[in-house]
């Protein structure tokens, strides 16, 4: 047999597989966790580090930190989100969501003294939703499993692929070292301080928290990716 | 021509109930709203009491909503296998939880108005009201899902962001159950209530 034939056939053997396994999930369960083990593992893992670091660090920052401060913060990151979000409206052919986001980029930065104040969302240019996991999905790539990635928490393999596009196109990747961790950490923990709330709520009324955070997840992601394909359709 | 106009009296005829039912289910929607956040204005330090803040949450919202068919849903495969005092346990239990989650959730949200956004009809007897909730740089959309079969409009699930309520706890009931049965279930939503 030539190579190319048997490439082929090992290509098509393992389609039929893999359809045959994923009817074999679709009947048992409305997610695709293949890795539940070691996802959990990860999850524990994540949820010893939240508990030692991330919330006491949560609490210092919001309590050391005045509001208009970490406001400031938020918005400055959010700022440099909006370029991002506006190129994955581009490229979900969303021409009139992008233009909405790239003028906020424009009215923030300048304005905004350098995206500090949001001046754009009182001007009734609100901000978007779009990411690279989105855009996979408006253009018709399936969630795939579901992976939970240490430190960054729930994802699938689409929404993985998404994140090192992000990584791999944001300019602060390739800023020295030391800038480049330390803003990237800057923004890990303001994130975790907006998020207490919510995962004080997932605390107090789930059962099973790897499931529930699952669950929450998986159906996040499917309403943003549908509100993608609504919006491409719109346009 | 005869025929037209009657036809157009027809459907004219058969729409108005339905508007009407649409403008009650919405209407309940605003009530409800409109009624927790003028408790909340006139009492500000509702927020910061747990046990005050699910009192109001039991009183004013938990009468509009179908407990009965809430846990039916989130049991799904599981509901009919249960026995009816099984079932009655887990509805019990689960209400416990739900106004738990409820009034937690709305010591987060306060400062915020309440927009109804549209209603739209899922035929028969079952209509989605989606409203939200301004106040903050990104508003949050919640959407209502109600009922009238059962006589007057009762709320079966709540959306925030996309995600549904009830789909959330599926997948947990779905494992406590197929793991330690349904005697599992009400232990541990139990264990979780006395928390």
């Amino acid at each position: 047999m030539t190579y190319v034939a048997r490439s082929a056939l090992a290509g098509a053997i393992l389609l039929a597989g893999l359809s045959l396994s994923s009817a074999a999930i679709a009947q048992n369960a409305e997610h695709h966790d293949p890795i539940e083990p070691f996802n959990r593992g990860v999850f524990g893992f994540n949820e010893v580090l939240d508990t030692v670091a991330f919330k006491p660090l949560s609490t210092i920052w919001n309590t050391v930190l005045p509001e208009p401060v970490r406001t400031g913060v938020s918005n400055v990151f959010g700022n440099l989100d909006d370029v991002f979000i506006g190129a994955n409206h581009v490229l979900q052919g969303r021409g009139k969501d992008a233009m909405t986001d790239f003028s906020r980029v424009l009215i923030n930065s300048t304005v905004g003294l350098a995206g500090l104040i949001d001046v754009a969302s009182t001007q009734d240019l609100q901000k978007g939703e779009g990411d690279f996991g989105q855009t996979l999905g408006v253009w018709g790539a399936e969630p795939g499993f579901y992976v939970v990635l240490p430190l960054l928490g729930p994802s699938t393999a689409r929404d993985t692929v998404g994140r090192v596009a992000r990584v791999a196109s944001d300019p602060r990747t390739y800023f020295a070292p030391v800038w480049s961790y330390s803003s990237t950490g800057l923004e890990f923990v303001q994130v975790k301080a907006d998020n207490v709330g919510n995962a004080n709520l997932i605390d107090s009324s789930s059962l099973d928290k790897y499931a529930f955070t699952r669950n929450l997840y998986l159906q996040r992601r499917a309403a943003i990716v549908q509100s993608g394909r609504d919006a491409a359709g719109a346009h | 021509m005869l025929r037209f106009v009657f036809s157009l009296g027809l459907l004219f005829a058969c729409m108005a109930p339905a508007q009407a039912q649409n403008a009650s289910a919405e209407e309940l929607v605003r009530h409800m709203a409109a009624d927790v956040t003028a408790q909340v204005r006139k009492n500000p330090e509702l927020v910061n009491s747990q046990t005050q803040l699910a009192a109001l949450v039991e009183q004013r919202l938990m009468p509009r909503f179908d407990f009965n068919r809430i846990t039916q849903v989130a049991m799904g495969r599981n509901w009919p296998r249960a026995s009816g005092g099984e079932q009655q346990q887990v509805v019990t239990e689960f209400s416990k939880l739900l106004v738990r989650t409820y009034s937690n959730a709305l010591a987060s949200l306060k400062d915020l108005d309440v927009q109804v956004r549209d209603t739209r009809a899922n035929g028969g007897s079952d209509v989605t009201v989606r409203t939200q909730m301004i106040g903050r740089a990104k508003p949050v959309e919640i959407d209502y899902s109600l009922s009238s079969a059962t006589g007057g409009w009762r709320v079966y699930d709540v959306t925030v962001e996309g995600v549904s309520l009830v789909t959330a706890y599926r997948d947990e009931f779905n494992g406590v159950v197929s793991s330690s049965g349904v005697a599992g279930l009400i232990s541990v939503l139990k264990q979780k209530n006395a928390k």
